[in-house]
Protein backbone atom coordinates (compact mmCIF):
# COMPACT_ATOMS: atom_id res chain seq x y z
CA UNK A 1 0.00 0.00 0.00
CA UNK A 2 1.23 3.52 -1.08
CA UNK A 3 2.42 5.36 1.93
CA UNK A 4 0.04 8.17 0.89
CA UNK A 5 -3.27 5.85 0.74
CA UNK A 6 -3.67 6.30 4.31
CA UNK A 7 -5.86 9.25 5.44
CA UNK A 8 -3.82 10.35 8.52
CA UNK A 9 -0.40 10.02 6.43
CA UNK A 10 -2.06 12.59 4.19
CA UNK A 11 -3.70 14.91 6.53
CA UNK A 12 0.04 15.10 8.66
CA UNK A 13 1.55 16.29 4.99
CA UNK A 14 -0.99 18.74 4.47
CA UNK A 15 -1.17 20.11 7.81
CA UNK A 16 2.88 20.58 7.28
CA UNK A 17 2.47 22.38 3.70
CA UNK A 18 -0.39 24.86 4.98
CA UNK A 19 1.89 25.71 8.16
CA UNK A 20 4.52 26.84 6.19
CA UNK A 21 2.11 28.71 4.09
CA UNK A 22 0.34 30.50 6.89
CA UNK A 23 3.45 31.04 8.79
CA UNK A 24 5.16 32.63 5.71
CA UNK A 25 2.11 35.15 4.75
CA UNK A 26 0.85 35.37 8.48
CA UNK A 27 4.22 37.31 9.67
CA UNK A 28 2.76 40.16 6.83
CA UNK A 29 -0.61 40.00 8.15
CA UNK A 30 0.04 40.72 11.24
CA UNK A 31 2.57 43.01 10.35
CA UNK A 32 0.44 45.31 8.21
CA UNK A 33 -3.00 44.73 10.42
CA UNK A 34 -4.44 42.87 7.64
CA UNK A 35 -5.79 40.13 9.91
CA UNK A 36 -9.60 41.99 9.03
CA UNK A 37 -9.18 41.45 5.51
CA UNK A 38 -8.26 37.90 5.81
CA UNK A 39 -11.10 37.30 7.67
CA UNK A 40 -13.21 38.72 5.04
CA UNK A 41 -11.29 37.48 2.15
CA UNK A 42 -12.61 33.71 3.65
CA UNK A 43 -16.18 34.60 3.82
CA UNK A 44 -15.96 36.88 0.83
CA UNK A 45 -14.70 33.97 -1.88
CA UNK A 46 -17.00 31.64 -0.55
CA UNK A 47 -20.00 32.68 -3.20
CA UNK A 48 -17.04 32.73 -5.74
CA UNK A 49 -16.02 28.64 -4.48
CA UNK A 50 -19.69 28.04 -4.54
CA UNK A 51 -20.74 29.31 -8.11
CA UNK A 52 -17.30 27.31 -9.61
CA UNK A 53 -18.85 24.22 -8.03
CA UNK A 54 -22.43 24.74 -9.54
CA UNK A 55 -21.13 25.78 -13.12
CA UNK A 56 -18.43 22.66 -12.97
CA UNK A 57 -14.88 24.83 -13.05
CA UNK A 58 -12.25 24.18 -10.77
CA UNK A 59 -13.05 25.54 -7.48
CA UNK A 60 -9.84 26.93 -7.06
CA UNK A 61 -10.30 29.26 -10.15
CA UNK A 62 -13.20 30.18 -9.02
CA UNK A 63 -11.83 31.42 -5.53
CA UNK A 64 -9.19 33.21 -7.06
CA UNK A 65 -10.82 35.09 -9.56
CA UNK A 66 -13.02 36.65 -6.52
CA UNK A 67 -10.65 37.02 -4.78
CA UNK A 68 -8.69 39.20 -7.36
CA UNK A 69 -11.70 41.23 -7.69
CA UNK A 70 -12.04 42.11 -3.64
CA UNK A 71 -8.63 42.42 -3.54
CA UNK A 72 -8.64 45.39 -5.66
CA UNK A 73 -11.68 46.56 -4.46
CA UNK A 74 -9.96 47.16 -1.13
CA UNK A 75 -6.51 48.22 -2.06
CA UNK A 76 -8.41 51.13 -4.16
CA UNK A 77 -11.05 51.52 -1.26
CA UNK A 78 -8.22 52.16 1.35
CA UNK A 79 -6.49 54.90 -0.36
CA UNK A 80 -9.32 56.55 0.31
CA UNK A 81 -9.19 58.34 4.53
CA UNK A 82 -11.62 58.19 6.49
CA UNK A 83 -13.51 55.23 8.26
CA UNK A 84 -14.64 53.50 5.16
CA UNK A 85 -12.36 50.77 4.44
CA UNK A 86 -12.86 49.04 7.81
CA UNK A 87 -16.81 49.37 6.95
CA UNK A 88 -16.39 48.30 3.48
CA UNK A 89 -14.58 45.26 4.68
CA UNK A 90 -17.16 44.34 6.50
CA UNK A 91 -19.91 44.85 3.79
CA UNK A 92 -17.85 42.69 1.62
CA UNK A 93 -17.45 39.91 4.60
CA UNK A 94 -20.99 40.26 4.96
CA UNK A 95 -22.65 40.02 1.70
CA UNK A 96 -20.23 37.72 0.30
CA UNK A 97 -20.96 35.01 2.99
CA UNK A 98 -25.21 35.97 2.88
CA UNK A 99 -24.38 35.65 -1.09
CA UNK A 100 -22.67 32.09 -0.53
CA UNK A 101 -25.10 30.83 2.05
CA UNK A 102 -27.84 31.68 -0.27
CA UNK A 103 -26.24 29.73 -3.12
CA UNK A 104 -25.27 26.94 -1.49
CA UNK A 105 -29.02 26.30 -0.16
CA UNK A 106 -30.46 26.34 -3.56
CA UNK A 107 -28.49 22.87 -3.81
CA UNK A 108 -29.66 19.82 -1.87
CA UNK A 109 -27.86 18.65 1.22
CA UNK A 110 -26.11 22.34 1.92
CA UNK A 111 -26.12 21.93 5.74
CA UNK A 112 -22.77 19.47 5.18
CA UNK A 113 -21.31 22.09 2.82
CA UNK A 114 -21.51 24.89 4.98
CA UNK A 115 -19.95 23.08 8.43
CA UNK A 116 -17.28 22.22 6.46
CA UNK A 117 -16.99 25.36 4.59
CA UNK A 118 -16.81 26.83 8.82
CA UNK A 119 -14.90 24.33 10.02
CA UNK A 120 -13.04 22.72 7.22
CA UNK A 121 -12.41 18.39 7.25
CA UNK A 122 -8.52 18.17 6.98
CA UNK A 123 -9.04 14.35 7.57
CA UNK A 124 -10.38 14.21 3.58
CA UNK A 125 -7.45 15.75 1.94
CA UNK A 126 -7.21 13.98 -1.41
CA UNK A 127 -3.74 13.89 -3.23
CA UNK A 128 -4.46 16.94 -5.59
CA UNK A 129 -5.48 19.27 -2.34
CA UNK A 130 -1.43 17.88 -1.45
CA UNK A 131 -0.45 19.08 -4.89
CA UNK A 132 -2.24 22.43 -5.11
CA UNK A 133 -1.50 23.12 -1.38
CA UNK A 134 2.45 22.70 -2.36
CA UNK A 135 2.37 25.05 -5.87
CA UNK A 136 0.49 27.82 -3.99
CA UNK A 137 3.80 26.84 -1.63
CA UNK A 138 6.20 27.37 -3.88
CA UNK A 139 4.54 30.44 -5.49
CA UNK A 140 4.28 32.11 -2.36
CA UNK A 141 7.59 31.37 -1.07
CA UNK A 142 9.42 32.51 -4.10
CA UNK A 143 7.05 35.78 -4.09
CA UNK A 144 7.85 36.88 -0.20
CA UNK A 145 11.32 36.10 -1.18
CA UNK A 146 11.83 37.93 -3.94
CA UNK A 147 9.76 41.10 -2.98
CA UNK A 148 11.25 40.49 0.97
CA UNK A 149 13.06 44.08 1.05
CA UNK A 150 10.17 46.38 -0.96
CA UNK A 151 7.49 44.79 1.26
CA UNK A 152 8.92 45.34 4.26
CA UNK A 153 10.11 49.43 3.06
CA UNK A 154 6.71 49.76 1.61
CA UNK A 155 4.92 48.12 5.04
CA UNK A 156 6.55 50.18 7.40
CA UNK A 157 7.47 53.35 5.59
CA UNK A 158 5.23 54.58 3.01
CA UNK A 159 6.12 58.11 2.05
CA UNK A 160 9.84 56.84 2.31
CA UNK A 161 9.09 53.99 -0.26
CA UNK A 162 7.18 56.34 -2.35
CA UNK A 163 9.90 59.22 -2.27
CA UNK A 164 12.48 56.05 -3.09
CA UNK A 165 10.45 55.59 -6.00
CA UNK A 166 8.58 52.05 -5.28
CA UNK A 167 5.08 51.72 -6.35
CA UNK A 168 3.48 51.57 -3.25
CA UNK A 169 -0.26 50.84 -4.50
CA UNK A 170 1.48 48.14 -6.93
CA UNK A 171 3.30 46.52 -3.80
CA UNK A 172 0.09 46.58 -1.42
CA UNK A 173 -1.71 45.20 -3.96
CA UNK A 174 0.92 41.95 -4.38
CA UNK A 175 0.68 41.53 -0.77
CA UNK A 176 -2.86 41.79 -1.03
CA UNK A 177 -3.40 39.10 -3.68
CA UNK A 178 -0.65 36.79 -2.51
CA UNK A 179 -2.71 36.72 0.78
CA UNK A 180 -6.01 36.04 -1.01
CA UNK A 181 -3.73 32.79 -3.10
CA UNK A 182 -3.51 31.59 -0.01
CA UNK A 183 -6.89 31.82 1.79
CA UNK A 184 -7.82 30.67 -1.22
CA UNK A 185 -6.01 27.80 -1.31
CA UNK A 186 -6.03 26.71 2.25
CA UNK A 187 -10.31 27.29 3.07
CA UNK A 188 -11.19 24.34 0.96
CA UNK A 189 -9.29 21.83 3.13
CA UNK A 190 -9.21 23.38 6.19
CA UNK A 191 -12.06 25.76 6.98
CA UNK A 192 -12.07 29.63 7.56
CA UNK A 193 -11.67 29.05 10.98
CA UNK A 194 -8.61 27.15 10.86
CA UNK A 195 -6.96 29.18 7.95
CA UNK A 196 -7.48 32.71 9.94
CA UNK A 197 -5.98 31.08 13.07
CA UNK A 198 -2.94 29.26 11.69
CA UNK A 199 -2.60 32.97 9.59
CA UNK A 200 -2.68 34.99 12.97
CA UNK A 201 -2.21 33.04 16.33
CA UNK A 202 1.66 31.58 14.97
CA UNK A 203 2.84 34.93 13.64
CA UNK A 204 1.47 36.64 16.44
CA UNK A 205 3.24 34.66 18.91
CA UNK A 206 6.46 34.55 16.75
CA UNK A 207 6.52 38.34 17.17
CA UNK A 208 6.50 38.48 20.60
CA UNK A 209 10.24 36.89 20.38
CA UNK A 210 12.19 38.88 18.12
CA UNK A 211 11.94 42.06 15.85
CA UNK A 212 13.73 40.75 13.02
CA UNK A 213 11.49 39.71 10.11
CA UNK A 214 13.44 36.65 8.98
CA UNK A 215 13.66 35.14 12.31
CA UNK A 216 9.69 36.48 12.98
CA UNK A 217 9.23 34.10 9.38
CA UNK A 218 11.38 31.59 11.04
CA UNK A 219 9.51 31.12 14.24
CA UNK A 220 5.86 31.48 13.03
CA UNK A 221 6.27 28.78 10.36
CA UNK A 222 8.07 26.69 13.03
CA UNK A 223 5.11 27.05 15.49
CA UNK A 224 2.75 27.27 12.54
CA UNK A 225 3.89 23.00 11.64
CA UNK A 226 4.05 22.32 15.38
CA UNK A 227 0.75 23.35 16.20
CA UNK A 228 -0.95 21.61 13.54
CA UNK A 229 1.10 18.15 14.08
CA UNK A 230 -0.16 18.67 18.05
CA UNK A 231 -3.40 19.32 17.16
CA UNK A 232 -3.99 16.42 14.54
CA UNK A 233 -2.79 14.47 17.77
CA UNK A 234 -5.28 15.55 20.30
CA UNK A 235 -7.92 15.25 17.73
CA UNK A 236 -7.35 11.46 17.20
CA UNK A 237 -6.56 10.86 20.74
CA UNK A 238 -9.42 12.57 22.12
CA UNK A 239 -11.94 12.39 19.25
CA UNK A 240 -12.74 15.65 18.38
CA UNK A 241 -12.95 17.84 15.73
CA UNK A 242 -9.54 18.11 13.81
CA UNK A 243 -9.60 21.62 12.89
CA UNK A 244 -10.90 22.98 15.87
CA UNK A 245 -8.19 21.49 18.16
CA UNK A 246 -5.15 22.32 15.59
CA UNK A 247 -6.99 26.42 16.02
CA UNK A 248 -7.23 25.83 19.55
CA UNK A 249 -3.15 25.01 20.06
CA UNK A 250 -1.99 27.76 17.98
CA UNK A 251 -3.86 29.96 20.38
CA UNK A 252 -2.26 28.14 23.06
CA UNK A 253 1.29 28.71 21.67
CA UNK A 254 0.43 32.48 21.73
CA UNK A 255 -0.86 32.33 25.26
CA UNK A 256 2.16 30.40 26.65
CA UNK A 257 4.62 32.74 24.43
CA UNK A 258 3.27 35.82 26.59
CA UNK A 259 3.80 34.73 30.12
CA UNK A 260 6.88 33.04 28.90
CA UNK A 261 8.36 36.06 27.22
CA UNK A 262 7.36 38.56 29.68
CA UNK A 263 9.66 35.92 32.29
CA UNK A 264 12.85 35.73 30.03
CA UNK A 265 12.55 39.57 29.50
CA UNK A 266 11.82 39.82 33.70
CA UNK A 267 15.02 37.51 34.00
CA UNK A 268 17.37 39.31 31.97
CA UNK A 269 16.62 42.33 33.04
CA UNK A 270 17.55 41.18 36.50
CA UNK A 271 20.97 39.80 35.49
CA UNK A 272 22.03 42.00 32.80
CA UNK A 273 24.08 44.59 34.68
CA UNK A 274 23.08 48.06 33.49
CA UNK A 275 25.80 49.94 31.03
CA UNK A 276 26.77 52.98 32.79
CA UNK A 277 27.17 55.43 30.44
CA UNK B 1 -47.64 43.23 -0.37
CA UNK B 2 -49.08 42.94 2.93
CA UNK B 3 -50.59 39.31 2.44
CA UNK B 4 -48.25 37.33 3.57
CA UNK B 5 -47.38 39.11 6.50
CA UNK B 6 -51.29 38.70 8.12
CA UNK B 7 -49.69 34.31 8.20
CA UNK B 8 -48.69 34.71 11.92
CA UNK B 9 -45.24 33.42 11.29
CA UNK B 10 -44.11 35.83 8.41
CA UNK B 11 -45.70 38.73 11.20
CA UNK B 12 -43.36 37.66 14.10
CA UNK B 13 -40.60 37.30 11.82
CA UNK B 14 -41.41 41.37 10.49
CA UNK B 15 -41.90 42.06 14.00
CA UNK B 16 -38.23 40.82 15.09
CA UNK B 17 -36.65 42.87 12.24
CA UNK B 18 -38.62 46.02 12.87
CA UNK B 19 -37.32 45.85 16.78
CA UNK B 20 -33.44 44.68 15.44
CA UNK B 21 -33.88 47.90 13.41
CA UNK B 22 -34.93 50.14 16.26
CA UNK B 23 -31.49 48.60 17.85
CA UNK B 24 -28.97 48.40 15.22
CA UNK B 25 -29.62 52.29 13.39
CA UNK B 26 -27.81 53.49 16.73
CA UNK B 27 -25.68 50.75 17.52
CA UNK B 28 -24.13 50.49 14.15
CA UNK B 29 -23.26 54.32 13.94
CA UNK B 30 -21.37 53.41 17.16
CA UNK B 31 -19.41 50.38 14.89
CA UNK B 32 -18.53 52.72 12.38
CA UNK B 33 -16.70 55.49 13.92
CA UNK B 34 -14.92 53.32 16.49
CA UNK B 35 -14.17 51.14 13.38
CA UNK B 36 -15.52 47.78 15.53
CA UNK B 37 -16.65 45.85 11.92
CA UNK B 38 -14.08 43.13 13.31
CA UNK B 39 -15.19 43.04 16.79
CA UNK B 40 -19.02 42.28 15.63
CA UNK B 41 -17.92 39.57 13.83
CA UNK B 42 -15.93 38.14 16.37
CA UNK B 43 -18.75 38.65 18.73
CA UNK B 44 -20.98 36.92 16.56
CA UNK B 45 -18.30 33.88 16.38
CA UNK B 46 -17.56 33.73 20.34
CA UNK B 47 -20.94 33.71 21.53
CA UNK B 48 -20.88 29.89 19.80
CA UNK B 49 -19.24 28.19 22.87
CA UNK B 50 -21.70 29.96 25.30
CA UNK B 51 -24.22 28.73 23.77
CA UNK B 52 -23.31 25.21 23.37
CA UNK B 53 -22.78 24.72 26.31
CA UNK B 54 -26.12 26.78 27.63
CA UNK B 55 -27.72 23.87 25.58
CA UNK B 56 -26.44 21.22 26.61
CA UNK B 57 -27.27 22.69 30.90
CA UNK B 58 -30.06 23.71 30.78
CA UNK B 59 -31.77 23.03 27.03
CA UNK B 60 -33.09 25.46 25.10
CA UNK B 61 -33.95 28.26 27.83
CA UNK B 62 -30.19 27.66 28.50
CA UNK B 63 -28.76 29.24 25.12
CA UNK B 64 -29.61 32.74 26.34
CA UNK B 65 -27.67 32.68 29.81
CA UNK B 66 -24.81 30.70 27.66
CA UNK B 67 -24.37 33.11 24.83
CA UNK B 68 -24.95 36.20 27.40
CA UNK B 69 -22.06 35.38 29.40
CA UNK B 70 -19.82 34.44 26.55
CA UNK B 71 -20.59 38.17 24.99
CA UNK B 72 -19.40 39.55 28.25
CA UNK B 73 -16.33 37.62 28.67
CA UNK B 74 -15.71 38.20 24.85
CA UNK B 75 -16.43 41.87 25.84
CA UNK B 76 -13.67 42.55 28.66
CA UNK B 77 -11.21 40.17 27.27
CA UNK B 78 -11.13 42.60 23.82
CA UNK B 79 -11.38 45.59 26.09
CA UNK B 80 -8.30 44.09 28.29
CA UNK B 81 -6.01 42.64 25.00
CA UNK B 82 -6.62 46.18 22.58
CA UNK B 83 -5.09 48.17 25.02
CA UNK B 84 -2.03 46.40 25.44
CA UNK B 85 0.25 47.71 22.55
CA UNK B 86 2.71 44.11 21.82
CA UNK B 87 -0.29 42.65 20.19
CA UNK B 88 -2.29 44.94 17.26
CA UNK B 89 -5.96 44.83 18.29
CA UNK B 90 -6.66 43.52 14.97
CA UNK B 91 -4.37 40.54 16.01
CA UNK B 92 -6.04 40.01 19.30
CA UNK B 93 -9.35 39.89 17.94
CA UNK B 94 -9.15 37.22 15.07
CA UNK B 95 -6.94 34.78 17.96
CA UNK B 96 -9.82 35.42 20.15
CA UNK B 97 -12.42 34.60 17.87
CA UNK B 98 -11.02 31.91 15.78
CA UNK B 99 -10.21 30.47 20.00
CA UNK B 100 -13.55 30.50 21.38
CA UNK B 101 -15.32 29.50 18.20
CA UNK B 102 -13.49 26.33 18.19
CA UNK B 103 -13.84 25.83 21.93
CA UNK B 104 -17.70 25.56 20.41
CA UNK B 105 -17.04 23.22 17.69
CA UNK B 106 -15.06 21.00 19.69
CA UNK B 107 -17.52 20.79 22.22
CA UNK B 108 -20.16 20.39 19.91
CA UNK B 109 -18.02 18.02 17.64
CA UNK B 110 -18.41 15.32 20.46
CA UNK B 111 -22.04 14.84 19.61
CA UNK B 112 -22.95 12.99 16.28
CA UNK B 113 -24.85 15.54 14.94
CA UNK B 114 -23.11 18.68 15.06
CA UNK B 115 -23.33 19.76 10.97
CA UNK B 116 -27.22 20.70 12.09
CA UNK B 117 -26.60 22.80 14.65
CA UNK B 118 -24.25 24.55 13.23
CA UNK B 119 -26.57 26.10 10.13
CA UNK B 120 -28.81 26.55 12.48
CA UNK B 121 -26.43 28.73 14.36
CA UNK B 122 -25.46 30.67 11.74
CA UNK B 123 -29.02 31.52 9.58
CA UNK B 124 -30.55 31.16 12.50
CA UNK B 125 -34.61 30.35 12.60
CA UNK B 126 -35.98 33.69 11.43
CA UNK B 127 -39.57 32.48 10.54
CA UNK B 128 -39.54 30.35 13.71
CA UNK B 129 -39.35 33.17 16.02
CA UNK B 130 -41.74 32.66 19.17
CA UNK B 131 -43.54 35.41 20.98
CA UNK B 132 -41.27 34.89 23.98
CA UNK B 133 -38.24 35.16 21.57
CA UNK B 134 -39.99 38.72 20.68
CA UNK B 135 -40.81 39.80 24.41
CA UNK B 136 -37.13 39.14 24.98
CA UNK B 137 -36.03 40.94 21.92
CA UNK B 138 -38.17 43.50 23.11
CA UNK B 139 -36.93 43.68 26.93
CA UNK B 140 -33.18 43.90 25.65
CA UNK B 141 -33.82 46.66 22.72
CA UNK B 142 -34.95 49.05 25.86
CA UNK B 143 -32.01 48.17 27.62
CA UNK B 144 -29.72 48.47 24.85
CA UNK B 145 -31.25 51.94 23.74
CA UNK B 146 -31.04 53.50 27.62
CA UNK B 147 -27.58 52.23 27.83
CA UNK B 148 -27.07 53.76 24.58
CA UNK B 149 -28.48 57.08 25.56
CA UNK B 150 -26.81 57.15 29.04
CA UNK B 151 -23.38 57.78 27.58
CA UNK B 152 -24.13 58.81 23.57
CA UNK B 153 -22.29 62.02 24.49
CA UNK B 154 -19.11 60.14 25.69
CA UNK B 155 -19.21 57.86 23.39
CA UNK B 156 -18.88 60.32 20.42
CA UNK B 157 -16.53 62.37 22.79
CA UNK B 158 -14.08 59.46 23.00
CA UNK B 159 -14.24 58.54 19.17
CA UNK B 160 -13.48 61.64 17.72
CA UNK B 161 -11.12 62.79 19.97
CA UNK B 162 -9.52 60.10 22.78
CA UNK B 163 -6.95 62.42 24.27
CA UNK B 164 -9.77 65.39 24.27
CA UNK B 165 -12.37 62.88 26.53
CA UNK B 166 -9.69 61.73 28.63
CA UNK B 167 -8.58 64.86 29.69
CA UNK B 168 -11.74 66.14 30.03
CA UNK B 169 -12.25 63.36 32.80
CA UNK B 170 -14.08 60.51 30.34
CA UNK B 171 -12.85 57.28 31.78
CA UNK B 172 -11.67 55.92 27.99
CA UNK B 173 -11.24 52.17 29.24
CA UNK B 174 -14.86 52.11 31.11
CA UNK B 175 -16.41 53.70 27.91
CA UNK B 176 -14.47 50.81 25.20
CA UNK B 177 -15.60 48.14 27.85
CA UNK B 178 -19.49 49.56 28.20
CA UNK B 179 -19.95 50.00 24.45
CA UNK B 180 -18.42 46.14 23.64
CA UNK B 181 -20.77 44.70 26.56
CA UNK B 182 -23.60 46.56 24.74
CA UNK B 183 -22.66 45.38 21.25
CA UNK B 184 -22.19 41.78 22.99
CA UNK B 185 -26.08 42.34 23.99
CA UNK B 186 -27.44 43.06 20.72
CA UNK B 187 -25.64 39.65 19.57
CA UNK B 188 -26.99 38.00 21.88
CA UNK B 189 -30.53 39.29 21.00
CA UNK B 190 -30.36 38.18 17.60
CA UNK B 191 -28.07 35.68 17.10
CA UNK B 192 -30.89 32.81 18.23
CA UNK B 193 -33.71 34.38 16.25
CA UNK B 194 -31.49 35.48 12.97
CA UNK B 195 -28.32 33.77 12.55
CA UNK B 196 -24.47 35.26 12.89
CA UNK B 197 -24.71 36.05 9.18
CA UNK B 198 -27.61 38.54 9.65
CA UNK B 199 -26.52 40.00 12.65
CA UNK B 200 -23.16 40.42 11.14
CA UNK B 201 -24.45 42.46 8.30
CA UNK B 202 -26.81 44.26 10.65
CA UNK B 203 -24.50 45.77 13.21
CA UNK B 204 -22.35 46.85 9.62
CA UNK B 205 -23.75 47.45 7.45
CA UNK B 206 -26.49 50.34 8.39
CA UNK B 207 -24.37 52.91 8.99
CA UNK B 208 -21.85 52.15 6.12
CA UNK B 209 -24.91 52.54 3.97
CA UNK B 210 -26.28 55.87 5.68
CA UNK B 211 -22.98 57.36 5.76
CA UNK B 212 -23.51 57.75 1.95
CA UNK B 213 -26.42 60.48 2.55
CA UNK B 214 -25.04 62.04 5.74
CA UNK B 215 -22.40 62.96 8.16
CA UNK B 216 -24.58 63.65 10.92
CA UNK B 217 -24.65 60.66 13.40
CA UNK B 218 -28.06 61.04 14.25
CA UNK B 219 -29.32 61.34 11.34
CA UNK B 220 -27.48 58.17 10.35
CA UNK B 221 -29.19 56.48 12.95
CA UNK B 222 -32.81 57.10 12.18
CA UNK B 223 -31.57 56.15 8.12
CA UNK B 224 -29.94 53.28 9.62
CA UNK B 225 -32.60 52.12 10.71
CA UNK B 226 -35.12 52.81 7.90
CA UNK B 227 -32.91 50.85 6.12
CA UNK B 228 -32.60 47.88 8.27
CA UNK B 229 -36.44 47.68 8.22
CA UNK B 230 -37.06 47.96 4.55
CA UNK B 231 -34.97 44.95 3.91
CA UNK B 232 -36.33 43.01 6.01
CA UNK B 233 -39.45 43.93 5.01
CA UNK B 234 -38.83 43.43 1.04
CA UNK B 235 -36.34 40.36 2.03
CA UNK B 236 -38.80 39.11 3.51
CA UNK B 237 -41.36 39.02 0.97
CA UNK B 238 -38.61 38.07 -1.27
CA UNK B 239 -38.04 34.71 -0.04
CA UNK B 240 -41.72 33.77 0.44
CA UNK B 241 -42.29 34.60 -3.40
CA UNK B 242 -39.23 32.98 -4.51
CA UNK B 243 -39.76 29.50 -2.82
CA UNK B 244 -43.64 29.92 -3.39
CA UNK B 245 -44.27 30.89 -6.79
CA UNK B 246 -41.02 29.58 -8.38
CA UNK B 247 -39.53 26.83 -5.72
CA UNK B 248 -36.48 28.66 -5.21
CA UNK B 249 -35.32 27.63 -1.78
CA UNK B 250 -34.27 31.57 -0.96
CA UNK B 251 -33.32 31.53 3.21
CA UNK B 252 -34.83 34.82 4.45
CA UNK B 253 -32.10 35.72 6.51
CA UNK B 254 -29.73 35.72 3.05
CA UNK B 255 -32.32 37.71 1.57
CA UNK B 256 -32.50 40.35 3.47
CA UNK B 257 -28.63 40.53 3.91
CA UNK B 258 -28.24 40.86 -0.03
CA UNK B 259 -30.80 43.31 -0.08
CA UNK B 260 -29.27 45.58 2.47
CA UNK B 261 -25.59 45.31 0.91
CA UNK B 262 -27.90 45.99 -2.07
CA UNK B 263 -28.71 49.05 -0.61
CA UNK B 264 -25.33 50.32 0.36
CA UNK B 265 -24.13 49.57 -3.45
CA UNK B 266 -26.62 51.45 -4.46
CA UNK B 267 -26.15 54.79 -2.40
CA UNK B 268 -22.38 54.63 -3.39
CA UNK B 269 -23.18 57.13 -6.22
CA UNK B 270 -24.58 59.66 -3.41
CA UNK B 271 -21.56 59.98 -1.71
CA UNK B 272 -19.67 60.96 -4.92
CA UNK B 273 -22.37 62.95 -5.82
CA UNK B 274 -22.45 64.73 -2.49
CA UNK B 275 -18.27 64.92 -2.01
CA UNK B 276 -18.32 66.50 -5.67
CA UNK B 277 -20.27 68.71 -4.58
CA UNK B 278 -18.94 70.06 -1.54
CA UNK B 279 -15.17 70.17 -3.08
CA UNK B 280 -16.77 72.50 -5.32
CA UNK B 281 -18.21 75.03 -2.32
CA UNK B 282 -14.38 74.79 -0.89
CA UNK B 283 -13.00 75.60 -4.52
CA UNK B 284 -15.81 78.29 -5.08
Amino acid sequence: MNWWDDVLHRAVAEVILIGALAGMIGVHVVMRRLSFFTMALTHATFPGVVAASIIGVNLLVGGVATGAVIAIGVAVLARRRGQDAAAATGVLLSGGFALGAALVATQSGFSRDLSSFLVGSILTVSAADLVVTAVVLAVVAVVLLAGARPLLFVGFDPHGARAAGLSTTGWDLLLLLTIQLVVVAVVPAVGTILALSLIVAPAAAARLWSDRLPVITGLAVVFAILSGLAGLYASARWNVAAGASISLTATAVLAVSWPARWLVRWSSARWTPVPST
Amino acid sequence: MIDPFTVPFMGRALAEIALLALICGPISVFVFVRRLSFVSDALTHTVFPGVVIGFAAAGIEGIFVGALVAGVITALVLTVLTNRARLSDDAATAVLLTAMFSAGVVLVSRRSSYTSDLTSFLFGRLLTVTTRQLAETAVLAVVILAGLLVVARALVFRSFDPEGAAAAGFRVGWLDLWLNVLLALVVVAAVRAVGTILVVALLIVPAAAARMVSDRLAVMAGAGAVLVLAAGYAGLLLSWTASLRYGVSLTSASAVVLLLVLFYLLLIPVRWLRSGRSRRELVG
